[in-house]
């Protein structure tokens, strides 16, 4: 299952994930309510991910220090990250910004994605650590990788 | 009502079906009421209970319950309009509605002055919702959302009590054997179940 928030930068991926029926993708109005209903599914036996942007992870940083970590939940986050070469809106500068320290003050593993030199790699050891560990694990979709939202 | 004697009611009906508890008193109530594999306390995440149990509802074809509270519930309305979003038949939400933020100092809260969620429930696309204040009447309306389709939110006026002992759990151990608790697809072994 995929709990998200909408993003155009991942818009691409999440049409072609709603037309795979692999994939159940369920369309939250906050990301902390993402987090919950991801962390809903892997109890009751299946494998979940949470797509969100920078912003939202300010929005879910609770669901992840009270509801993840302490139930050790391996949620992976794909995260747009906002702030990077190219932001043009500055509102989401220091959000964007913080997000990757805010992870480390959590203990969180994350990776950073600015090109596709190892993008498959990256992703899949992510996610097999992720499980490993039972702990979520961020993955960071910087603006260079998906050219998105830069004016 | 007390919550604890309504407690005792949605477990007496429940079987094994799986309840998710809203952190505190709920969740203490819970365990003090009989603890189960079936029961995945929460903690924290104050407002996310009924979001994990829609999770869980969307995942597995059993009827799932969740047993929420006013104050959390108000502070993630928005879980209510993805829940009538996506129709979970097997979705059961009961809201202990005391009106107050009772361990924070028994500040009413916005049910107290007139937030209806019931009608919030049916305003989202929830159309099987009821609002009870005894424990006959959780009990009939509870016996009938486990035989009809829902979703359902059942909101339940109760009395504050004195609080019961932390419950001895640890949400390590509580997802662990949550999720151990479901069958999960057979991982192909060569020669196929042998």
């Amino acid at each position: 299952m995929i709990a998200y928030v909408p993003d155009i930068s991942i818009h691409q991926v999440t049409r072609l994930i709603e037309t795979d029926p692999f994939f159940h993708l369920v369309s939250a109005t906050r990301e902390e309510e993402a987090i919950g209903i991801a962390v809903g599914a892997y109890a009751a036996g299946r494998n979940s991910a949470v797509f969100m942007q920078s912003s939202g992870f300010g929005n879910s940083v609770n669901a992840l220090a009270s509801l993840c970590i302490p139930c050790r939940a391996p949620i992976p986050l794909f995260i747009n990250l906002r702030g990077g070469p190219g932001e043009f809106n500055i509102a989401q500068v220091a959000m964007g910004r913080t997000t990757r320290p805010i992870l480390d003050l959590l203990g969180l593993v994350h990776f950073t994605l600015e090109d596709e030199y190892k993008m498959d790699k990256v992703v899949d050891g992510a996610l097999k650590l992720c499980h490993a560990n039972r702990q979520p694990v961020a993955i960071c979709l910087t603006q260079l990788l998906h050219g998105g939202k830069i004016a | 009502m007390l919550r604890f004697e309504a407690t005792k009611v949605i477990l007496r009906h429940a079987a094994d079906r799986p309840i998710v508890s809203n952190l505190g008193p709920t969740t203490d109530e819970l365990w003090h009421s009989g603890h189960r594999d079936r029961n995945f306390y929460t903690y924290g995440s104050m407002g996310l209970c009924s979001s994990i149990a829609l999770g869980m509802a969307l995942s597995t074809s059993e009827q799932v319950i969740s047993l929420d509270g006013d104050g959390s519930l108000l502070m993630n309305l928005g879980t209510i309009a993805t829940i009538g979003r996506e129709q979970p038949k097997n979705l059961i939400v009961v809201v202990w509605d005391n009106e107050e933020w009772g361990q924070t100092g028994h500040q009413p809260s916005h049910t107290a002055r007139g937030t209806d969620l019931a009608q919030v429930a049916r305003s989202c696309g929830i159309p099987r919702t009821a609002t009870v204040r005894d424990l006959e009447a959780l009990e009939e309306v509870f016996s009938t959302a486990l035989r009809q389709e829902g979703p359902w939110l059942i909101v339940a006026k109760i009395q504050e009590a004195e609080y019961l002992p932390v419950a001895p759990i640890e949400p390590e151990i509580t997802l662990y054997r949550f999720r151990n608790s479901f069958s999960r697809p057979v991982t192909s072994k060569p020669g196929g179940g042998s």
